[in-house]
């Protein structure tokens, strides 16, 4: 008998690790596809922007209380398990900035694809850019209401006008309804421009009739202006100064979207 | 003299910083440069220079960049001579050196992958509990910087003895260092004298020094010979150090071989990488890219670029190299085909002929070798204009194919037929030319190259005048090696000044494209590039969009519309995620 239970031992073990092997090489073939991972499930807050807004200033900021002088970042910074101090709880999260160059955004956007547990996203505004001229920042947070809009209850975001020390700075609300004015200018522009490639074109011919895969949800209102209130995630605009170390009232709103 | 050598990690904080003349940290010149460097990722080094290069308007940078940890050194200077690149290459060398043997690579490592002390926040800053080391290195570069720069100054003033004594402190630097040793001199001989180096500068043009000249020529000499004890001393520690260093590193690492190395490659995971595991693994990768017609000089670059940012970093958990690097390589992909500015064309027509004042038409003109598609592309990007409503002129700058005229002329006829249904073949509008109020053909018939520049100046002229808002120009094709037919290319565009010049390349053409690119952009002179590429007949070539990645490759030049077919809605703005798909499939 215990010769017997040595050997259904002895195969089990032996189905148990080719199945685990099997299992293991599956996930590896599998996980190259871009688009179908997911991987980060960590409540996570998002710190995006325009080139020169001050984002990785304000990553110093939130991480070590003090300023640092920063250049033009290349890669994104991650703070794992960051804890706010004013936190009750032991709440923690994930806090990940990104860089704002252009061609290095595709970070940001796959990050954003690859979330599954968004708290909020810090939208980082240099104040002081005259509203005419906001036209790219504009373009950037439609690129990335684009991607939060998919979840559910959409994306809570922050528009943080950095740099209120300089006289030159704007108030927040007149950035906030430029920046609605962009963006309804972009849709229109999007709506008369060539659509992108994808893979039917070309290989197959004539299989035009499914229309986009993302269905674009920013464009539901129609004729009318696009407005923040009309989207599923919260927008608001608040002012504060990395320089000058006023950014309670940005922190105070990383401390009520990380309760919620 | 340089203006600053600064020490930063890509993630974008300054890790140090200095510039002899005590500024302080020029942002705007290093943004510059990295901006420069992520926009134009592919560079080769020039031959003899053992640092990356950037000639920028105003200055010059020297840069060294390592992967692990990320962190860039950088030296910026004015100028461009022979003798400051070598004095930057020196700089930068010995910044290199110091950084290693004060182990403050390691620090960062351990700081970046979390296993620093941390602080209130959960968090562990890049240099947390570095500053000691930072202060060693300060205190070390600068006083290596000064024995650096010492013979010229000492040259140069050697003319006057005793005030080289005085006035060999130049740079703050130096003075600091002097600063300590002076005081030794000083407490002993002469104690009315105020601290700070200050003084020390006074000195040579104090009264007191001319009062009584010879003690105070005394004291300076034994205040230089002090400080150069002192410094010497410093400086040997340091060489002793960089010494070390480089025995240390001398031991190299060997990977664990066997049974458990085998599976931690292939399934475990959590290996680091060395260039043996990534042998085979990129040459696989580079052979994918070669069948996929991209050009063997651009998938060696990019399979160098991928071992670059993999040697020494460790592999996630169960994920094997391969697919590590086939991540980076996509990766890498991504980077190099995403524009590096970003183009709305509607905005800019829009902008440039809504403007106040003068009404001026956007011009774009069309280049490319024979045969590639310009005058098909042409007409498609005419047929989107219009269907937003603009004003477009067709020109005919192709004066020497039999036959190119009238070929646009079918097209204008065409597009005019298909923005207006009233519209009669072979009717002239009402200025008696083709077309008709919306589009219209512009041409002067056959000739040599003088006859292109004067079309395209009477054609904007004309434009201008008929309140057009775009024009478009057809140019001739032409090899790209013959220098007889790129020539013209360059006073064509000094004259009609096109706000944007598209290059139109096939997706057919292979490992040619790299040299067509080159050349086409190098025809408009330093000051003119190529504003960005169409790649027509992507639906000839199936998944072999190699071109796309060797055209980018080449030049740095953004795609942004792709041909897919052969009617005038076949156009489409390049989507890079489905380039990468398709190129890594």
């Amino acid at each position: 008998m215990i010769e017997l239970s040595n050997t259904v031992l002895g195969s089990l073990l032996v189905i148990l690790i080719t199945s685990a092997l099997l299992l293991i090489v599956h996930k590896n073939s599998t996980n190259v596809i871009p688009g179908l991972k997911v991987s980060n499930r960590d409540p996570t807050f998002i710190i995006a922007g325009p080139s020169g807004s001050g984002k990785t200033s304000l990553f110093n900021m939130l991480t070590t209380d003090t300023f640092k002088p920063t250049l033009m970042s290349q890669s994104p910074n991650i703070a794992e398990d960051y804890m706010l101090p004013s936190t009750s709880k032991s709440f923690k999260f994930k806090l990940m900035e990104f860089p704002g160059h252009v061609k290095l955004r595709y970070r940001l956007f796959e990050a954003l694809k690859e979330s599954t547990h968004l708290k909020g996203l810090l939208f980082v505004v240099d104040s002081t850019v005259d509203p005419q001229k906001l036209t790219e920042t504009a373009e950037l947070l439609y690129e990335i209401l684009m991607l939060t809009e998919r979840f559910p209850d959409g994306v809570d975001i922050l528009i943080a006008c950095n740099k209120s020390e300089s006289f030159s700075s704007r108030p927040p609300l007149k950035i906030k309804t430029a920046l609605e004015k962009e963006i309804s200018k972009i849709i229109e522009r999007k709506a008369k421009s060539l659509s992108a490639v994808h893979k039917n074109d070309g290989v197959s011919d004539g299989n035009d009739t499914e229309e986009d895969v993302h269905p674009n949800s920013l464009e539901i209102q129609g004729g009318h202006q696009f407005t923040f209130d009309a989207l599923d995630g919260n927008v608001t605009a608040s002012a504060g100064s990395v320089l000058k170390c006023q950014v309670d009232k940005w922190e105070c709103w990383i401390d009520e979207k990380s309760v919620n | 003299m340089i203006d600053q050598f600064v020490i930063f990690s890509a993630q974008g904080q300054v890790l140090y910083h200095f510039s002899p003349h005590g500024k302080r940290l020029g942002e705007l010149q290093v943004n510059k440069v990295i901006a420069q460097l992520i926009s134009s990722p592919v560079r080769r080094e020039e031959t003899g220079q053992r640092y990356g290069l950037l000639h920028l308007d105003q200055f010059t940078a020297m840069y060294h960049a390592t992967k692990q940890p990320p962190i860039s050194f950088l030296v910026t200077y004015a100028g461009n001579d022979l003798d400051l690149n070598q004095e930057a290459e020196q700089v930068l060398n010995l910044g290199i050196k110091l950084w290693e043997s004060l182990e403050l690579n390691q620090k960062i490592e351990l700081n970046l992958n979390g296993k620093g002390a941390k602080n209130q926040h959960n968090f562990t800053w890049i240099l947390t509990s570095g500053e000691s080391q930072i202060e060693r290195f300060d205190e070390y570069f600068r006083a290596k910087f000064n024995s650096l720069s010492a013979p010229k100054t000492k040259a140069k003033e050697s003319v006057q003895p005793i005030r080289t004594n005085t006035h060999a402190p130049k740079s703050v630097k130096k003075s600091t260092i002097n600063h300590k040793s002076r005081k030794w001199g000083r407490d002993g001989m002469m104690e009315e004298s105020s601290q700070g180096d200050t003084s020390s500068l006074d000195f040579s043009g104090d009264t007191s020094l001319e009062s009584s000249p010879a003690p105070a020529a005394d004291v300076d000499k034994e205040s230089f010979g002090v400080r150069n004890d002192k410094g010497d001393f410093l400086i040997k520690e340091i060489d002793e150090l960089l010494g070390k260093n480089k025995s240390n590193s001398a031991k190299a690492l060997d990977s664990n071989a066997g049974a458990f190395g085998f599976l931690q490659k292939h399934l475990l995971g959590n290996k680091k990488i060395t260039h043996d595991d990534l042998i085979k693994v990129l040459e696989k990768l580079k052979q994918k890219l070669i069948t996929k017609n991209v050009a063997p000089e651009a998938a060696d670059h990019l399979t160098s670029r991928v071992s670059q940012s993999l040697i020494g970093t460790t592999t996630a958990s169960w994920t094997s190299v391969e697919n590590t690097a086939r991540e980076t390589l996509q990766q890498t992909l991504t980077e190099i085909l995403t524009p590096g500015v970003s183009v709305d064309l509607l905005r800019e027509i829009q902008q440039k002929t809504e403007s106040a004042g003068k009404k001026s038409p956007y011009v774009f003109s069309v280049v490319g070798v024979n045969g590639v598609g310009k005058s098909t592309n042409l007409s498609k990007l005419a047929f989107w204009l219009l269907q937003n409503n603009f004003r477009v002129l067709i020109v005919a700058c192709d004066t020497f194919r039999s036959g190119a005229v009238e070929q646009l002329r079918v097209h204008v006829e065409n597009l005019a037929k298909l923005t207006d249904e009233s519209h009669i073949r072979g009717s002239k509008n009402r200025r008696g030319k083709s077309g008709n109020d919306f589009v219209e053909l512009f041409e002067a018939g056959y000739g040599g190259s003088d006859l292109v520049t004067k079309i395209a100046k009477q054609a904007k002229k004309y434009a201008s005048d008929q309140n057009f808002d775009v024009v478009l120009m057809d140019t001739a094709g032409r090899r790209h090696n013959d220098p007889a037919l790129m020539s013209p290319l360059k006073p064509f565009a000094d004259q009609a000044k096109p706000d944007k010049i598209i290059m139109v390349g096939e997706a057919l053409v292979g490992t040619d494209s790299v040299q067509q690119a080159k050349n086409f952009n190098a025809a408009f002179g330093k000051e003119r590039n190529l504003d960005f590429f169409i790649i027509s007949k992507c639906d000839t070539v199936g998944e072999m969009l190699g071109t796309m990645v060797n055209m980018v490759y080449a030049t740095g030049i953004p795609i942004l519309f792709v041909g897919v077919g052969q009617t005038y809605t076949d156009l489409r703005t390049l989507s890079v995620e489905w380039a990468v798909d398709t190129l890594m499939s």
